[in-house]
């Protein structure tokens, strides 16, 4: 099953992206979207498409769009399915998860993106079905919370629609068993909006 | 919900593999029926039902007569323990389910523990188990005491002191030791149950038994893994007393560990911390912090909100105090206008005390200095309970402090009280004081905070 499918599915908000097979397209795509964009590689056998460098964030105009269109072609010819032209959104970038635990089932996490979870393993835990009150306490509990809330002047989160996130997540896998696991990473989070920018999942 | 009155409160055991030699397993197990105990200490006690010993090679040992297999015994048997070799136990077992008892406990090892042969067994095992509806508590386990009913079915070394505790444990040597240090420090336990592989009396089953216990105030649990994690979360939600638990295999080192130890496959231990948060159960980083926090949760009230107060006649003690209950999660709550009028008002406040939280009432308090201090801030509404930190000094008295915290804890009894009287020879008095009065007490400050930390955990 397709995994933006079921995010949709549960109401989880995705991304305006459109995929494209030409320069041009992808040209049109970005101007119906509107600047910054994102574009990306879309590919069925590349897994990750930043290491490969299948991903160019913060596109300002035209120009730059088709210089990194053509630097993706000339570089990994093979393997490219198509593009795509992603709306970029500016926020923190924090991670929405899914574990199924052998003892314990599905576990679903949280945490800010990047170095915090990876290194300082900065990540709050909660065995689903969560409660509203669990999803406000996994969201608080990280060190880094106080970024989130808009620490020196930084961009205030919507808390409440991390918390949306993080509830319908734990819905999605206690009625989907057959998914193992499962990433929102990046979750794109500011004032306005919390969008699950890229989604990886395993059956 | 599996029976287990019988487990616990037998008329008649049989001891299957009863041995006249002493250094056996089947003989310290008779020895502690017959005796409460092998280590002689006074809170042995005879278990004062029937019991029989089976064995086809032995006449007679320790004075009592022997019978070659239980269906040799004539009069009914509730407990069978089983300590032969692994291999002849699912024909024991038969045995004992043809003789109608109504709980076997499985001493012997060599089950899902060892290898594959013994995982087979085991099944074996369960499968009987479960056909015959017999309940079954290990195999690969140290047995069961408790000692509302005078028996030490196990081959631990002695009784530990009667008490409102009871401790589950995952490892049966662990609970040979706490039985050991429980006997010097005098710390009392209801039950004490050791259920090696749980093929069928599993950790779930044994915290509803305790739920329902009378005798049980608190229940403390050691684990390394737990087989499954949804039906321990429901039975420890259900519960409705205290929980607290230590689970080993933090570290990856320790997980191998735990792996070979067990026939469990245990998983990170940031999951598990998760389950135990969300199943109200208090988590405990040390054997030391499980036993201080079920005794603590057992016997104090609730700290219902997260703000508490420090009091004490030494500034420094004070600070450590503090940054103990910070690091802890604690909060401290700032002194209101009312209680700082209500201290200065009472003429009994050193020109100089802090007039702040922690509040320092200076080196020289009396206890009538004391006194005004607890109350006063016990009465603040936001203030939900209160460590009280004693140095010794010249004119410290600490068996009249002792008392006077013992006089709040009464009339506050919605708030918990724990103290900490710094220092070790002259304070050992108004120690003793406390500790029989119930009210926690330590030499250094993190004990007492671990203890608020534990009672802000407590279910309501």
């Amino acid at each position: 099953m397709d995994a933006k499918e079921i995010l949709k599915q549960y109401g989880i908000p995705l991304p305006v992206m459109k995929t494209v097979k030409t320069k041009q397209d992808a040209v049109d795509a970005a101007k119906a979207i509107g600047y910054p964009v994102v574009l990306k590689i879309h590919s069925s056998t590349i897994l990750h498409k930043t290491d490969v460098g299948g991903v160019k964030l913060g596109i300002e105009n035209e120009y730059q769009l088709r210089e990194a269109y053509e630097a993706m072609e000339k570089r990994l010819k093979n393997g490219i399915d198509g593009f795509l032209v992603q709306k970029m959104y500016e926020g923190h970038y924090v991670i929405a998860g899914m574990k199924r635990d052998r003892q314990f089932g599905p576990v679903v996490a949280f945490g800010l993106g990047g170095i915090f979870v990876e290194i300082m393993k900065d990540v709050s835990l909660r065995i689903a079905p969560l409660t509203g009150k669990d999803a406000d306490e996994m969201i608080k509990e990280i060190k880094t919370y106080p970024v989130l809330a808009g620490a020196r002047g930084g961009i205030k989160a919507d808390l409440a629609l991390l918390k949306d996130i993080l509830m319908k997540v734990s819905r999605l896998s206690v009625e989907h068993p057959e998914i193992k696991e499962l990433d929102l990473n990046p979750v794109v989070v500011n004032a306005k909006e919390a969008v699950a920018v890229d989604v990886r999942m395993i059956e | 919900m599996k029976d287990l009155k019988y487990l616990f409160e037998p008329k008649s055991i049989a001891v299957i593999g009863a041995s006249r030699d002493e250094n056996s397993v089947g003989y310290g197990i008779l020895a502690n029926l017959l005796r409460g105990g092998v280590f002689s200490t006074r809170h042995n006690e005879p278990f004062r039902g029937n019991v029989y010993p089976i064995n086809p090679n032995a006449g007679e040992i320790l004075g009592l007569q022997c019978y070659a297999s239980i269906s040799a015994v004539r009069e009914k048997v509730d407990v069978a323990i089983i300590a032969v070799k692994s291999k002849i136990v699912p024909v024991v077992m038969k045995e004992c389910v043809q003789k109608n008892v109504k709980a076997i406990i499985i001493i012997s090892s060599g089950f899902a523990e060892f290898d594959d042969e013994g995982k087979k067994l085991q099944e074996d095992v369960l499968a009987i188990a479960k056909k015959s509806s017999i309940p079954v508590l290990g195999p690969n386990c140290l047995g069961v005491i408790n000692t509302n009913s005078c028996l030490n079915a196990s081959f631990a070394p002695a009784m530990p002191p009667k008490g409102e505790i009871s401790f589950i444990s995952q490892s049966g040597a662990l609970a040979d030791s706490i039985i050991d240090w429980a006997l010097w420090k005098n710390y009392g336990f209801s039950k004490i149950i050791s259920y090696g592989n749980a093929a069928d009396i599993d950790l779930p089953d044994l915290i509803e038994y305790l739920n329902a216990d009378k005798a049980t105030k608190a229940i403390a649990i050691y684990v390394e893994s737990i087989r499954d994690g949804r039906k321990f979360m429901a039975a420890a939600k259900q519960c409705t007393k205290p929980v607290v638990i230590m689970k080993a295999g933090k570290t990856e080192l320790g997980l191998e560990a735990a792996l070979s130890h067990t026939g469990n496959i245990a998983t990170s231990y940031e999951i598990y911390k998760a389950a135990f948060r969300q199943s109200g159960v208090h988590v405990a980083d040390n054997v030391d912090e499980l036993f201080e926090a079920a005794q603590v949760m057992a016997y104090q009230p609730r700290l219902k909100e997260n703000g508490i107060a420090i009091i004490t006649n030494g500034g420094g003690c004070g600070v450590i105090t503090a940054d103990n209950c910070i690091e802890n999660g604690l909060t401290l709550s700032p002194l209101s206008p009312e209680t700082l009028k209500a201290l200065d008002a009472s003429g009994k406040m050193h020109p100089a005390y802090s007039r702040r939280n922690p509040l320092d009432i200076v080196g020289d308090a009396l206890p009538g200095r004391y006194e005004v201090a607890i109350n006063t801030l016990l009465k603040q509404k936001d203030i939900h309970g209160a460590i009280v930190v004693q140095t010794l000094q010249t004119m410290t008295q600490p068996l009249e402090n002792a008392k006077i915290i013992v006089a709040a804890k009464e009339k506050f009894r919605d708030k918990p009280i724990t103290a900490v009287f710094m220092g070790g020879k002259f304070t050992r008095m108004g120690k003793m004081y406390l500790e029989a009065h119930k009210v926690p007490v330590s030499a250094y400050p993190l004990k007492a905070v671990l203890a608020m930390k534990a009672l802000l955990h407590k279910k309501e």
